[in-house]
């Protein structure tokens, strides 16, 4: 069983809770305890077990990094550069990426209709379009839902950055939002006990907090308040967690921090590998930066490089440890950018064609799906939607893409968003 | 009690000591404090008193419109009345005063009253008492601070939005407006015609704020200021409105010919003969090509000297945003090359047009820009008045008649369409004075009913039987617990625009000016406002553990995602609105363990010394009404006094008891 090549194998780990258990929280826990180790046990038949999703915050270009156009007047001053797979290119920022094509199943003709940074994002992550009347969960908190935490104690969900916009759990069970992490080199703050309080101690403030709060609480009750309730019980159930170290990538040796890189992406690329390693389902990290309405050839000198040191770095240490065949990595983006250089140097929105890119478990390494026209404006050969693309990876995930799930307000919705899975890039 | 009290304090000591400063910035702080012969974790002497002046000046609120206010809001309880009966509702019960002391205060103030304010409050047997407290609050600092939040999220308010855009200026006009209750049509008149550099004219920060981006720039303030969302436009036909890209471009072709550069000397004045027009554009050139001339060198010196690294990239800032000034000249829009509609030819140039009505008579003559603003904040042009008089009633209630407020638009319509024509004609009555209109709607008897769950994904539509149950934003949040903390939140105030002006200005056009002046312009410059030096002041004087204790309206923004603002959800400053109050598991840790919930104890916080003012008897109703801002239930008493006692020590107690009502829902709630 693949995902038992943890440092604690199933049995260990369930030793390993059962003391913190009895340690921090009482026995009380134990019978939730047991059904999650449980749920993680049965085999899936699916191939990605964790999935890792880069978000390019602020919508990245295609013609400068996985879709370039050799000899267009469009192609400005990013050199195309041959990559592992023959007649394949890419920007030469992406050096590393470039060696490693024979992984990467790349999609150049995605398109959408917004070119609106944050509806971008919520469509990307959703698979939906943002309307005002239901929020729709993340692909990250469908997965939790269909394939279920691994580790007890750890979330089954982090976001590698800002959580305030991001959809999250939506309308699923708000444990599954995810926790968000703004600063991988500090990890996840606060998570202990200051020395002076007891447990003994935090347990009576905690009842003397509920005790007080329950005429409120249940005046209240409904969505709101649940979400802070439930997450009330998750937090109090990392605090004390052996796991926790998994937040903590200093512990990681400093030559492997110096592969990934002292970037934002590479930080938060390291974490993610330790979560997953960890049993963490699903980490999505986020990369800003990519709105390069002004000099956007200087501007990718310095993100490109830091994504294909990044993401190329990834994807030979999940390799080295095996874990690339359990663990699907996305790279995704808002929408991408104009062809035409505009007069500052830089481009600006195109949600018309771009390109996203998938590896590891579940995917076909070294295939290249659609075609985006001479000049990277519009689709011209395979047009893929988000839902396509959404789909394709509940697919790699082996999750029900078919199947309608119900919304409380009685709406029937599909993981992915309904689309078809691209056959030519799944395993 | 002596006993009790002696122990808080050694406690209260140990606690402050024993939590270890975490972060870069708590060790930066902690160096500071070393350096300045301060011992560790105590609280800053800048925030143990409270100010002895007002902090600022407000607009007075005229007592004699109070029948006026209060008759306005009669009528709005009985437009809601009517709709409750139609369908078959009652409205929530009336709040307590106890409820209603907490609730104004959140909502006009921006934070939790203080144990002084709620004791005044309930002690008061004063029929008009809750109109008094409101139209108290209305002209304090705290409801200035409040709403600069409120703006600053919408606005997208930060110091540097791009490298060379120094904003504290703007940032100061905006909190200065407020302050002067500046009514809102003229300020966004004044928002999108401003001229010059920002400490000229801090008001071209809005235009500013787009820099580069003409184009979202009209998506943005349409969307801001008429709460229509017109963006996808920008690029095709919008799929689900009526919006066409050649409409976006006809309107965006009203403000085409602005532009950000630092402009020559004009020389031509209307009203010159021929002849005096023709030599004064001479001179204008002549002079034009000296300054040019001038500031071309600076800039290459400049540029010579950061390469060989005698001065840091800061100076290229420093320039260009001397060089950074809003000005306007019609110039023509062309369509987009890839143009694909049959009403135009690709790159042709189009005529400027408003999206519906007309252009007032009185901006007939002017330039675009002018007739732009003067279209768009017309009392004729009801959108404009209709978007705000919604956005202020949600900023209340909890949720906007139209939602989202900036999405207008025929298949979205009005949850009670009656109601929100109504209260455009209160705005329009008013003559845009938000304060005013803010007045009324805390007035009603519909506001000062308990809240009521909302379910955004409900099929029924909210009917307002009292307001909807609202998280504290971040800011009211970060605020309110400063109250407890410290005796004065207004230790500091960010830069005044005079202050900045003094110093941003490095005079590169003024004839004679060498590399030299500017490089020397832009040392005073770096003394006051470079961003290291300027945090380190901060950390220094107002720093406990690595939080800088002044009013979130005080503080740099964004801040880092870690900070606490921005756990609870403070926006980043770059989408509009990016504000939340989503709940995450980081804020449970910050508040179960974080240095903030323990500023508190610390000797000299507003509670600690509350608390050691008081017989010890009274320490468990003091610590709710500090907290909660109400008495604690018979029950709840004497639960908390059997808590305190079972302690192991008194004081440990109490630190309990202030952390669990802390990490209440009640708490962060408002109800």
């Amino acid at each position: 069983m693949k995902h038992q090549r943890h440092w604690l194998d199933a049995l260990s780990r369930r030793e390993a809770f059962a003391r913190i258990a009895r340690a921090t929280l009482g026995v009380g826990l134990m019978p939730a305890l047991s059904r999650q180790l449980d749920a993680a046990a049965v085999e899936t038949p699916a191939r990605a077990k964790n999935i890792i999703y880069v978000m390019m915050h602020g919508a990245m270009s295609h013609l400068d990094t996985f879709d370039p156009k050799p000899g267009r007047e469009e192609q400005g001053e990013t050199k195309p550069i041959q990559t592992k797979t023959p007649g394949i290119l890419f920007g030469h920022t992406l050096e590393k990426l470039a060696s490693l094509s024979d992984r990467l199943a790349i999609i150049r003709s995605l398109s959408t209709e917004t070119g609106a940074h944050e509806q971008g994002r919520y469509l990307m992550r959703t698979s939906y379009p943002m309307i005002n009347s239901i929020r729709h969960p993340a692909f990250g908190a469908w997965a939790v839902h269909g394939m279920g935490k691994i580790s007890r104690d750890l979330p089954g969900y982090v976001l590698v950055g800002n959580g305030n916009e991001h959809p999250g759990a939506g309308f699923l069970d708000p444990a599954l939002t995810p926790v968000p992490v703004a600063d991988p080199t500090k990890g996840l703050e606060n998570t202990t006990r200051p020395r002076y309080l007891s447990a003994e101690n935090f347990d009576r403030r905690l009842a003397l907090a509920n005790r007080i709060d329950r005429d409120f609480k249940e005046r209240y009750a409904g969505q709101q308040l649940d979400a802070y309730n439930q997450l009330y019980k998750d937090a109090i159930r990392l605090m004390g967690s052996v796991d926790l170290q998994a937040f903590d990538i200093a512990r990681e040796k400093p030559e492997v921090r110096e592969r990934y890189g002292d970037s934002q992406v590479g930080l938060g690329c390291l974490l993610a590998r330790r979560l997953v390693e960890s049993g963490v389902r699903c980490v999505e990290v986020e990369f800003g930066g990519w709105d390069m309405h002004r000099d956007v050839f200087e501007e990718m000198d310095e993100k490109g490089r830091q994504l294909d040191r990044a993401v190329g770095t990834l994807l030979e240490d999940l390799e080295d440890r095996g874990l690339l065949a359990s663990t699907l990595v996305v790279l995704a983006t808002e929408f991408g950018r104009t062809p035409r250089i505009n007069e500052n140097a830089g481009r600006d929105h195109h949600p018309g064609v771009f390109s996203c890119v998938l590896a590891g478990a579940g995917v076909q390494g070294g295939a290249v799906f659609g075609a985006s026209d001479e000049r990277g404006f519009r689709p011209d050969k395979d047009p893929v939607s988000v839902a396509d693309f959404n789909t394709t990876i509940a697919a790699a995930c082996g999750l029900p893409f078919d199947k309608e799930f119900h919304a409380p307000n009685g709406r029937p919705f599909k993981i992915g968003g309904g689309g078809t899975p691209i056959a030519a890039v799944l395993a | 009690m002596q006993r009790v009290i002696a122990c808080l304090l050694v406690v209260a000591a140990a606690l402050a000591v024993e939590a270890a400063p975490a972060t870069k910035a708590a060790r930066a702080a902690k160096r500071a404090e070393k350096n300045s012969g301060q011992p560790g974790a105590r609280l800053p002497a800048a925030v143990l008193e409270a100010p002895a002046s007002p902090v600022m000046q407000v607009a007075s609120v005229d007592r004699a419109r109070r029948p006026v206010v209060e008759a306005a809001a009669r009528q709005i309880d009985s437009l809601l009345e009517q709709h409750w009966h139609e369908h078959g509702v009652a409205g929530s019960e009336p709040l307590s005063d106890a409820q209603f002391v907490r609730r104004i205060h959140l909502e006009l103030a921006g934070q939790i009253p203080t144990f002084d304010d709620t004791m005044r409050f309930l002690d008061s047997k004063s029929p008009s008492k809750r109109a008094d407290l409101i139209d108290e609050l209305l002209e304090s600092s705290d409801y200035v601070s409040h709403t600069y939040n409120f703006w600053a999220d919408i606005l997208r308010l930060c110091e540097r939005p791009q490298k060379d855009l120094f904003f504290e200026p703007y940032l100061d006009w905006v909190k200065r407006s407020i302050a002067d209750n500046r009514p809102y049509d003229q300020w966004v008149h004044e928002l999108l015609t401003a001229d010059g550099k920002v400490w000229e004219n801090p008001a071209v920060g809005f235009q500013l704020r787009d820099k580069g981006m003409p184009l979202p720039y009209v998506d943005n303030t349409v969307r801001v200021f008429l709460g229509t969302q017109i963006g996808c436009a920008q690029c095709h036909d919008h799929p689900f409105d009526s919006w066409t890209q050649h409409q976006f471009y006809e309107l965006a072709a009203l403000t085409s010919g602005t532009r950000m550069r630092l402009e020559g000397a004009v020389g031509k004045k209307k009203g010159m003969t021929k002849e005096e027009a023709k030599e004064a554009a001479l001179a204008a050139r002549q002079a034009n090509t000296e300054t040019f001339r001038q500031v071309r060198q600076i800039v290459v010196e400049a540029n010579q000297q950061i390469r060989d690294k005698k001065v840091d990239q800061g100076l290229r800032q420093f320039i260009n945003a001397n060089l950074t000034s809003v000005n306007y000249h019609d110039a023509k829009l062309l369509l987009p090359h890839d143009y694909r509609y049959d009403d135009a030819q690709p790159l042709a140039a189009v005529a400027p047009r408003v999206l519906w009505g007309e252009i007032p008579t009185a901006a007939a003559g002017k330039d675009g820009r002018e007739q732009f603003a003067a279209w768009l904040t017309s009392r004729e042009n009801r959108q404009f008045a209709r978007t705000i008089a919604n956005r202020m009633w949600r900023k209340v209630m909890g949720v906007g008649l139209v939602e989202p407020v900036d999405d207008f638009r025929e298949g979205n319509p009005a949850s009670n369409p009656e109601l929100l024509e109504h209260l455009t004609d209160l705005m329009l009555s008013l003559d845009f004075d938000l304060r005013e209109f803010i007045r009324v709607i805390v007035s009603t008897n519909a506001y000062q009913r308990r809240a009521v769950l909302h379910d955004p994904t409900s099929a029924t539509p909210f009917r307002f039987t009292g307001p909807a149950l609202k998280r504290m934003t971040a800011e009211q949040l970060w605020d309110s617990i400063l109250v407890l903390v410290a005796h004065n939140e207004w230790a500091f105030q960010r830069p005044t625009v005079e202050a900045y002006a003094a110093r941003a200005e490095g005079h590169l056009t003024a004839p004679g000016t060498s590399y030299n002046d500017v490089e020397q312009a832009y040392e005073r410059f770096n003394q006051a406002f470079s961003k290291k030096r300027y945090l380190t002041r901060l950390h220094k004087n107002y720093g406990y553990q690595g939080q800088v204790l002044v009013r979130a309206s005080e503080l740099p923004t964004p801040l880092p995602l870690g900070h606490f603002l921005r756990q609870f959800g403070q926006s980043d400053r770059e989408s509009i609105e990016g504000g939340r109050t989503v709940a995450t598991v980081p804020q449970i840790l910050s508040m179960f363990n974080g240095p903030i919930t323990h500023s508190m104890l610390v000797p000299g916080s507003a509670l600690h010394d509350e608390v050691m003012s008081h017989d010890s008897q009274q320490a468990v109703d003091v610590v709710f009404l500090s907290i909660l801002s109400h008495r604690p239930s018979a029950e709840d008493r004497s639960f908390a006094i059997q808590e305190i006692r079972s302690a192991e020590t008194p004081t440990a107690g109490i630190g309990n008891l202030v952390w669990a009502l802390l990490n209440t829902r009640e708490f962060i709630f408002i109800q």
